[in-house]
Formats: structure tokens, sequence, C-alpha cells
């Protein structure tokens, strides 16, 4: 029995042209039994800046209850909003200060970062349960159904994809992914970030 | 002179041989209308070893059945080895080739035979039915079997699946109004669903890359409509105007 499955669920996240996206399924199981299939495991952390944390679910609750004391004691000493790559190396740094003794979360994290020039530069990025950052170009998932996430993922992402043709790709690429995972269903959530607006869509997908 | 380890002679140690490895590769068939395409990649390894880049998974049996082997290679060649000789026999019997639906029972056979010591392999069988029909019919190593339209196995299975539901089967998506789903696709949009998949599996499993083989089952007097010049293509029929049998051949990156 290994901690990382003991309550299931996924997480990914997609580069688009100026958008992000970021999605999850909602299941909370313990082992096989499913317990709620209205489990948020994604958070917004600024208006730009969301986390997903796949993994232990006691410990969702706990980290996400720690980076937002965290996020919030930066945000009054630096009197700004922290940026999608500084708060990477505060998950990070969070994480790994728990190195022999882990948080069983793989988080998530996608946002748009702000340019010099004004403008928005899309941001992802992922790390382990001891805080090993991942910043990848295209997409990075977590969670029971990583590999069958890897698989189609693979397969249906291509380089700027619009605001909406993102969406219909992550959708795609997670309903079919936690179809088959027995440890992620149950319901879906997507969020899609652009400069002027965040669309959060709740997915119909196969209940079992 | 050498003490004995009076220790280790203290109590009794237990050696024991493992006869099954695990070496790698994945495998994958899809069936049309009047054709079925069987493909797999040809890297052997063994741990994080390769061991050789063409090691062939995906063989002929017939001019319309092909099988395509993945799990333990030496179990997986002895086994085809053996199903080629059955094959055989019953060619001197009955001086005809078996149809594929009793190819697929005669495996189940042979793989239950050897139920309490199994041979370590998934089978996908592919191939034209007796009707014309394409077909592929999916096993487990104790001989658990059933016809599917697609089916991919072996070291990369967990990614290239849930893509053939999205692709094949148009899982999770909505028909246009007015419209449905297509219940087999074209061989073309089949043979690049199968290319697709195996860059993707390669791309992200550490066991899958070096060469891709891709077998082409025809049912009786289709043609190949305008693919005869695809890249990489060689004819492996034997008998005439029976169903025709193609195997196209490409790289996959080697890292």
């Amino acid at each position: 029995m290994s901690i990382m499955e003991y309550n299931g669920g996924s997480v990914i996240a997609m580069v688009g042209k100026d958008c992000v996206a970021i999605a999850s399924d909602l299941r909370l199981g313990s082992q096989a039994l499913g317990i709620s299939s209205n489990f948020q495991r994604i958070f917004p952390v600024t208006d730009r800046v969301y986390v997903g944390l796949p993994g232990l679910a006691t410990d969702v609750t706990t980290l996400r209850e720690r980076f937002r004391y965290r996020v919030n004691m930066y945000t009054i000493k630096e009197e700004r909003e922290i940026e999608p790559e500084t708060f990477a190396h505060l998950v990070s740094s969070t994480l790994y200060q728990h190195r022999f003794g882990p948080y069983f979360i793989e988080p998530v994290m996608a946002g748009l970062s702000k340019t010099p020039s004004g403008g928005f530069k899309p941001f992802i990025a992922a790390t382990d349960l001891i805080g090993c950052l991942n910043f990848a170009k295209d997409f990075v998932v977590a969670g029971t159904a990583s590999a069958k996430l890897f698989g189609v993922a693979e397969g249906l992402w291509e380089p700027d994809l619009e605001a909406e043709d993102l969406f219909e790709t992550i959708s795609q690429t997670l309903l079919n992914a936690v179809d088959r995972d027995a440890y992620s269903g149950w319901g879906a959530i997507v969020h899609v970030i652009t400069k002027d607006k965040i669309i959060t869509r709740t997915l119909k997908g196969r209940m079992d | 002179m050498i003490m004995p380890d009076m220790d280790s002679l203290a109590h009794p140690q237990e050696r024991r041989f493992n006869p099954y490895t695990e070496n790698g590769g994945t495998i994958l068939a899809i069936a049309g209308a009047d054709f079925s395409v069987i493909a797999g990649d040809t890297r052997q390894s063994e741990g994080y070893s390769i061991q050789t880049r063409y090691a062939p998974k995906v063989f002929r049996l017939t001019d319309r059945a092909v099988l395509a082997v993945n799990g333990f290679a030496a179990d997986g060649n002895m086994f085809v080895k053996k199903v080629k000789q059955r094959l055989e026999w019953y060619h001197h019997a009955h001086a005809k080739d078996m149809p594929l639906r009793a190819i697929a029972r005669l495996i189940q056979t042979m793989l239950y035979a050897r139920r309490f010591f199994p041979y370590y392999v998934y089978n996908i069988l592919g191939g034209i039915e007796e009707d014309g029909t394409g077909a592929v019919y999916s096993f487990d190593p104790v001989g658990s079997y059933e016809r599917e339209a697609c089916r991919a196995a072996g070291a990369a299975q967990s990614l290239v699946q849930p893509f053939l539901d999205n692709q094949i089967y148009f899982k999770n998506q909505e028909a246009a109004q007015g419209t449905s789903h297509p219940s087999h696709l074209p061989l073309e949009t089949v043979l690049s669903i199968v290319i697709d998949s195996f860059t993707s599996a390669t791309e992200r499993h550490i066991e899958v890359g070096d060469g891709l083989e891709i077998f082409i089952a025809l049912s009786k007097g289709r043609t190949l409509q305008g693919m005869e010049s695809i890249r990489g293509l060689q004819e492996l029929t034997v008998t005439e105007d029976g169903e025709r049998l193609f195997v196209m051949r490409r790289d996959l990156k080697k890292d």
C-alpha cells in the first residue's frame, strides 16, 4: 500500500498561446472505496496563479493552509502579489524543509507571469513530494493517473493552442486518462487562465 | 587456511532460480472494416540495459494472421515457434491455412496448458476473419481472450491505451448533431494513430524505442488504395488471390 495512492486523484497543467490550463479529477477515495465526488484539490493562489495538490488528502488540507499562510506573509512583506516562478520556489522550499518526513503531495502549478514589458507569459511547473522542481515547456502531470496522463498528453498536446482549444485538449487528456485509472475520476474540473479572465468549468464524465 | 563461516552454516539458507525476466517494449493492434494493423517496437531491454535495438515482437503466422508477443522475450519466441509448428501441422492435415478465430482458440488452449508454469507473455493476434472483416484478439498470459477493435499491451500500455480509447473508440467525444462516430477508421488514419502512439510512448517510456514494425493485413480483394508508395513498405504475401500482408518499418528515437 503506497501512501501516495491512498486517496487517489490526479492533476495536469498545460501551456497554450498566452494562456495556461490546470485540471483535476474530483475523486476522494479510501483505497478502492469512493468517499467523495466533489473533492477540490486545485486552489487559487493569486488572480493569476493556481496550484493543484494531488496525493494524500490530509496533506492537501495542511499544505493548502501552509501555502496560504506563506503567500499572505509574502504579500504583506513585499506589498505585491507573488509571481508564479516565486511561488514555485516557495512550494519547493516548503516541501524540502520536510526532506526526511515529507508531505505526500506532488504539487502542480499553473499561472501567468508578468514580463518587464507589461505583458504576460505562460508558466507551469510541478515538483515531487520533496520539492524537486520541473519547469516544463509543454505540460506537467501528477497523481495516480500520471502514466496515463503522460501518454494521452504526449499524443494530443501541440504548441500555441488558443484558450478554447487548450480547454478541449486538457479536458480530453484528463477524462480519457482518469477513465483508465481506478483511483481517479468521479468528475473533473478545469481552469483556463488567460490575461483578462479565468474560465472554470466542471466536466461531465464517467462516474464509475 | 580459510575459516569456514560458522554463522552461515548454522542455519539453513534458501537459493532460488528465477525463470522469468521482463524485456520491455510495447505492442499494439487496431482492426479496420476490411484490414488489421499489428505493430510493435523493436527494442529489447533488461532492467536499464538495452540488449538489442532490433528484436522483432510481431510475427507473420499466415497470410491473414499476425501475432504480436510482449513480456518475457524467451517465452515469447518459444511460444511463437510452437504456434507456427501447430499451424504447419494443421496445413499438412487440412491443406489450408487455419482460420483466424481458430488460431485464437488454439492460442488460448496452448496458454492454458501452461496454467501453472505460464508463458510470461501478453499476446495480441491480428488479421482477417473468414468473413473478410479485420480482427484483433488480445490474450492474458494464461489464455483469457477477447475479440476487440483495438488493444495495446506491454511496458507502455498505460500510456497508449487511453489515447486509443479517445482516438479509436472516440471516448469522451460527442458526435456532432445528426452524425455518429465511425465504428471503423480508414487505413491511413489508423496508421498515423499507430505511429503517433509509438512516438509518444518512445518520448515518455525508457523501454520503448529504436524501431517500429507495422504489419498490415488486407482482406481478400482489397487494395492499398493509393498507399502503395508509402515509405518502407514491403509485401509478405505468399499465396495468390487471397488476403495480402505487408510490413512497414520506421525508426524510433534511440535514446
